[in-house]
């Protein structure tokens, strides 16, 4: 399959302090790309340098085969939100749209109605509220009909309804072809809608290839654990990972999950019990960890 | 349609329908006419339609009557004001000829001035009794003044009043204009900053496309505003030649003063505003912005705090520096030309530095914004700046 992009040995720092170090990466076209890791990682500094906002210091990228238009056909929905507050919805878009010389009023409307804002079409930035400044962002984004789509923190600030209604959107989108990068530091949201991730820790990348193929390296070794009660220090358990009444435990090596699941039920009710390949935070630990 | 045409139209549209555009190009000639012709107009309507009777009591013993009323004493005088038989009388001491001084008195606050021409022409009058008539009346108005400047070659030139409005006005309202929109694009860049927009538009945009799209819209903003306060000023010429008809005939602008003074209004704008982009690009809030846009539109008001000075002295080292300068130029030059003290290759000299300077300023700040503009919040020092610029 053809790359979308090709991002080969990049490095940039910013006064001596190195950001980015020799980051490589591609994405094939109509894939649906993660760009993982903790906040100040230097994922909004890859994407910058993808966008052409900033220059690596070393290193190529490479985007699409349209070398002067790249700009038009990059959709791109930065971290940190604004838009002009004096400006209505529809003036917002039709320019933003006019800067990527594809601005398409039919398809700007279509966006609007199937986000569930056609009717607030004239209503200034400045009325809406935070969560719709959000909606008409990611339409702005998407509005001139992009080959490739980057989105900083998609989900950050949203609601459950409308988080639910964005991810709808970037399967509907992945489902139609489009190229997505999708940066983010909530990795249980890429587990379930990226084909393959690159996850980066101080600039440096540690883990790159498809989801299930880095799981799958890290082994069975991980219990996932529905219960009630107060779960002490478990023989062959190397370590928990608490979320409210569910449980991670992982596994020591050689530990065997069934003397482990006697273990538990003697002190807690069990309501549910999976074996399972660790999540992506558990890898990201262990790998920043073991590093 | 070129991606500049684009940000200049939006951004055209945009500050055209801001507030304090709307409040400077339309109250500001409100304001200037009721400052301007309410005092006019009042006085207008005082003379006319009020008829002062004036009394007088003489302790001297030596004034006549003529058309004033005399009074024996104060008492009657006081009392024949506030029958109103009388709007005012005053009172001579015996001891005027060495003091000068006398009182007035009426029963309400009126503009004083029209009385007091009356009682200075009346003790004029009394204190030349004896003199011819025609002198007297010349005393009464001893001169009136008109300048002329002589060349080089003798031959005399407009005469100092008009060159010294014609050449003010001009410098005022184009500093003014210049300010304002060259304000509109520092404030538009912070803005953006502010709410992020800059890295929406950066990923459309080239830098150099922003920053000029940036310069033309808000250019035709600042041109929008002298043709607006331009028909302001020749509606009132043309609908109240009563006020005006002084300021008609002492003017005259030529139409070379007027396309040389459009011309250095557009290149003093460009580098006023190139300079604002370079300063919006390094600052974090607009506040901090204009404090800092503040040292250089200050740089460019020179002129007018020097105006006097460039009008009797336009060949001195300081006129020509500050005409060559490029943040003075615009408004020197405006002020020389419209005095025609300028030879032709000082002009040229001044447009080509003015130019050049606009050029490199833009260049400059596009590398400044380039390496500044996505840091929010912190500010680069004029050090790291000199290094990112190198850099890039």
């Amino acid at each position: 399959m053809e790359n979308t992009v090709e991002v080969s040995h990049v490095s940039k720092s910013f006064n001596g302090q190195s950001v980015v170090r020799d980051i490589s990466f591609d994405i094939a076209s109509g894939e649906v790309f993660g760009l993982i890791g903790p906040n100040g990682a230097g994922k909004t500094t890859i994407i910058r340098m993808l966008l052409d906002i900033m220059r690596p210091d070393s290193g190529e990228i490479r985007i699409l085969d349209a070398a002067d238009k790249i700009k038009d056909m990059i959709g791109y929905l930065p971290e940190d939100r604004g838009l002009y507050r004096r400006l209505t919805i529809m003036d917002t878009l039709m320019y933003l749209g006019a800067l990527k010389n594809r601005q398409s009023k039919e398809r700007t409307l279509e966006l609007l109605d199937k986000m569930g804002m056609l009717s607030n079409r004239d209503m200034k930035i400045s009325e809406l509220s935070k969560g719709m400044q959000q909606k008409i962002q990611i339409i702005a984004a998407i509005c001139h009909d992009p080959g490739f789509i980057i989105l900083d923190e998609p989900f950050s600030g949203l609601d459950p309804v409308n988080m639910k209604l964005v991810k709808d959107l970037i399967i509907q989108l992945g489902k139609e072809g489009k190229t997505i990068l999708i940066s983010t530091h909530m990795m249980d949201q890429v587990e379930r809608m990226c084909d393959r991730i690159l996850m980066i820790h101080k600039g440096s990348g540690v883990l790159y290839g498809s989801v299930g193929e880095i799981k799958s390296r890290f082994g069975k070794n991980t219990i996932f654990l529905e219960f009630e009660g107060q779960l002490e220090n478990i023989a062959g358990v190397r370590k928990i990972n608490y979320s409210g009444n569910y449980a991670e435990l992982i596994l020591e090596e050689g530990a065997d999950a069934q003397n482990v699941l006697k273990n538990i039920v003697s002190m807690v009710r069990v309501n549910k019990f999976e074996i399972s390949m660790p999540s992506l935070n558990e890898i990201f630990i262990q790998v920043v960890e073991g590093s | 349609m070129t991606k500049w045409i684009t940000i200049a139209k939006h951004e055209f549209s945009y500050n055209v329908r801001r507030k304090e555009f709307l409040f400077v190009t339309f109250g500001l000639p409100i304001f200037m006419l009721a400052i301007m012709g309410i005092p006019i107009l009042l006085m207008s309507v005082s003379i006319s339609h009020e008829e002062y009777r004036i009394g007088y009591v003489d302790r001297t013993g030596s004034f006549e009557p003529l058309n004033f009323t005399g009074y024996p004493d104060e008492e009657t005088a006081r009392k024949e004001l506030l029958e109103g038989k009388i709007t005012h009388f005053f009172v001579i001491p015996p001891d005027y000829r060495s003091t000068g001084k006398i009182n007035i008195f009426s029963t309400n606050r009126t503009l004083s001035g029209t009385v007091d021409d009356k009682i200075r022409d009346f003790m004029l009058e009394n204190l030349l009794k004896g003199q011819k008539i025609d002198l007297v009346e010349r005393i009464k108005d001893p001169m009136h003044s008109e300048y002329f400047i002589l060349n080089e070659k003798g031959e005399t030139g407009e005469d100092g009043f008009s060159a010294l409005l014609v050449s003010i006005a001009f410098a005022l309202f184009f500093m003014l204009s210049i300010f304002t929109s060259s304000n509109f694009l520092l404030q538009g860049v912070v803005e953006e900053k502010e709410n992020r927009v800059i890295e929406i538009l950066l990923s459309s945009v080239s830098y150099r496309e922003l920053l000029i799209g940036k310069i033309f819209g808000l250019g035709a903003v600042g041109l929008t505003q002298i043709i607006v306060w331009s028909m302001i000023g020749a509606g009132l010429l043309f609908s109240n030649r009563l006020v005006f008809s002084i300021l008609v005939e002492r003017m005259h602008v030529s139409f070379a003063l007027l396309v040389f003074a459009l011309g250095f209004f557009i290149l003093g704008f460009l580098v006023f505003a190139s300079l604002m982009a370079g300063v919006g690009a390094v600052s974090t809030t607009t506040r901090e912005g204009q404090q800092m846009a503040g040292i250089f539109s200050i740089i460019g008001a020179i002129p007018l705090i020097f105006s006097q000075f460039i009008l009797m002295y336009p060949d001195a080292i300081l006129t020509t520096a500050l005409a060559y300068f490029p943040l003075t130029s615009p408004i020197t030059m405006i002020m020389l030309l419209s005095i025609g003290e300028v030879q032709f290759h000082e002009l040229m000299i001044s447009v080509l530095i003015l130019t050049f300077s606009t050029l490199l300023i833009i260049e400059l700040s596009v590398k400044i914004f380039r390496v500044s503009l996505l840091m929010y919040g912190k500010k680069p020092t004029i050090g790291e700046m000199i290094k990112y610029v190198r850099e890039s």
